[in-house]
């Protein structure tokens, strides 16, 4: 196999690994963060009873070790996605480690602003609903999106730990050649596609925060 | 008429420290004037205006609006379509920054139905009222704090409310800009035949704007009244500081004077403005009086402190109650 192409298949797991479990994480955590947000003390609804049991799985699901959570969700990994190899099979993980990560961030988000904002749309006589999501929502987009950034690119992080156990990518090219077989040169470039992905990740969440925010 | 009949609120800081907010709180609002609610820091009256459209729900007592004898009973549905007749603007203005002038002002209708055309006309010609003519499509980002307090107003008047509940309006606002804001506000009151709550903690703003003032202090509404009565016959403590703060100081003139005689304090009904009671007086009966303090207030009505000879009083007095004038002892 040429260098080239075994660079440009392990991008391109990267970028796969890191986009889906970028695109599901921002939906289940908008869900989490939004329901953390709504039980919370100063939240909409405050439900001690549940916020204490939402925190406490994301407080969880944030401490555990990446590496470790693979190990744990060997079985559950294997059961939906038939494999415990390659991108698809690291997606599990992925997408599990980096929900609670973000639910807090969007938790932080929408308190941000929260009482000011929530107390506005009572005053209209608008529902919870809809201050969730013709306010609230709305008026936090750019934190939101700030967060997703930031959530994508410690995917990218979580990609190259997966890497080195079996789900290829960048991770795994690094770890082979540079490790495994001592080709420093192939750990360095598959270093620099690495930060050139974060990079160009940065960049794109910039533009649309940028786009989607009056200035 | 909005009506609190014994109205409680407390807070639970923790097990043991409990803030009582409101603490028996009775008040009548009369359609069609501006009540302001003033008070020191942590009085209670953003509480009390919070209470009026249950953004704070409280716990014992009654408040009565449109005929509902006590809002707090009101189920979920009841109490949005109460609160969608009562607009309310804010001390930081709380407009949504991501939305144009034009979709914050538009934005009470679109949470309850989907716009019409004639949305759209009425929410030109209310920027227009508020003196935002070509700002339609700016950002809040965009505008001063005295625009920002326009939208504000635009976006509380949308849904055609009959009370408008203002908590601090002006106290982010300029004194030029506050007197601005503060004329809109009555100019609005006037053409929409509005009920206006104003809560602040400047007597300025009372004296700019209100009809009647209600003082409150430690939860309680410690003094209720017209402005102008107010003014001439303060009792409370808080009250007797707060006129003084806009030159109605005749309460420390008076303690401060030690000359021998009666100090009494005058009330000039509107009507009397423009004669010239006290130089008649003077002459007619040949009395020395001695003018310590004179202001008039919002009404124009003049309040003035005097001084006479002990023995002359009794010729005063009867003279110038006689004229219509209201008289006190100071
Ligand atoms: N949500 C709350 N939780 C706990 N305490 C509160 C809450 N809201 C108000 N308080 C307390 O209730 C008292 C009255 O507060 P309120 O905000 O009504 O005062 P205020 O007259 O509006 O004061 P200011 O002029 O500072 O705005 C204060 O002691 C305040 O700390
Ligand atoms: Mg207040």
């Amino acid at each position: 196999m040429h260098d080239f192409d075994m660079y440009f298949k392990a991008f391109n797991e990267t970028v796969y690994m890191t986009l889906i479990s970028t695109i599901i994480t921002f939906v289940f955590g908008l869900v989490l963060g939004v329901l953390l947000y709504v039980t919370s003390a100063k939240g909409l609804k405050p439900n001690k009873q549940v916020y204490a049991f939402l925190s406490a799985i994301t407080s969880i699901g944030r401490s555990i070790p990446f590496l470790i959570l693979i190990v744990l969700l060997l079985p559950f990994t294997r059961f939906i996605i038939g494999t415990i190899l390659g991108p698809s099979a690291a997606l599990p993980a992925l997408i599990i480690g980096a929900i609670p990560f973000y639910a807090r961030l969007v938790e932080l988000a929408l308190l941000e602003k929260g009482k000011t904002l929530s107390e506005t749309g009572v005053s209209f006589g608008a529902t919870n609903t809809t201050i969730i999501t013709r306010i609230m929502i709305p008026e936090s987009k750019a934190s939101l999106i700030r967060g997703i950034t930031v959530t994508s690119i410690a995917i990218v992080g979580y990609t190259s730990i997966a890497g080195a156990i079996g789900a290829g990518g960048l991770g795994n090219l690094a770890y082979l050649y540079g490790y495994a077989r001592n080709r420093q040169d192939v750990t360095i470039i598959a270093t620099l596609l690495i930060i050139a992905l974060i990079l160009l990740i940065q960049l794109i969440g910039d533009l649309i925060v940028k786009r989607f925010t009056p200035n | 008429m909005i009506t609190l009949k014994h109205v409680y609120k407390q807070f639970d800081i923790s097990k043991k420290r409990h803030i009582k907010a409101l603490n028996d709180v009775s008040l009548t609002i009369q359609d069609n004037t501006i009540h302001g609610i003033i008070g020191l820091s942590g009085a209670g009256k953003s509480t009390l205006i919070r209470t009026l459209n249950q953004l704070e729900t409280h716990d014992e007592g009654e408040i009565s609006v449109f005929g509902y004898q006590d809002i707090k009973r009101l189920n979920k549905e009841s109490t949005r379509m109460l609160r969608r007749r009562m607009g309310m603007i804010f001390q930081s203005f709380n407009l949504l920054e991501s939305k144009t002038v034009l979709n914050n002002i538009l934005f009470p209708i679109r949470v309850q139905r989907k716009l019409h055309q004639a949305d759209y006309q009425k929410a030109y010609d209310i920027i227009n009222d508020v003196g935002l003519k070509g700002y339609a499509s700016s950002y809040p980002h965009q505008l001063s704090g005295g625009q920002k307090q326009r939208v504000g107003i635009a976006r509380a008047l949308i849904n055609d409310p009959e009370i408008l509940l203002c908590d601090e309006p002006t106290s982010a606002l300029d004194p030029l800009t506050t007197k601005q804001i503060l004329a809109l506000i009555k100019r609005l009151k006037h053409k929409h035949h509005l009920t206006v709550v104003l809560v602040t903690h400047d007597m300025h703003v009372i004296k700019a704007v209100c009809d009647e003032v209600t003082v409150m202090h430690e939860g309680m509404p410690v003094e209720s009244g017209t402005i102008d009565n107010i003014l001439f016959n303060p009792t409370h403590p808080i009250t007797k500081e707060l006129v003084q703060l806009i030159g109605f100081n005749m309460h420390d003139v008076a303690k401060k004077i030690n000359k021998p005689g009666l100090v009494m304090s005058l009330k000039f009904p509107k009507h009397l403005t423009g004669e010239s009671l006290i130089s008649t007086c003077i002459n007619k009966l040949d009395v020395e009086i001695n003018i310590l303090f004179a202001n008039v207030t919002p009404n124009t009505e003049g309040i003035m402190l005097i001084n006479v000879n002990g023995s002359e009083q009794n010729q005063v007095k009867p003279y110038l109650e006689k004229q219509g004038v209201v008289i006190k002892d100071a």
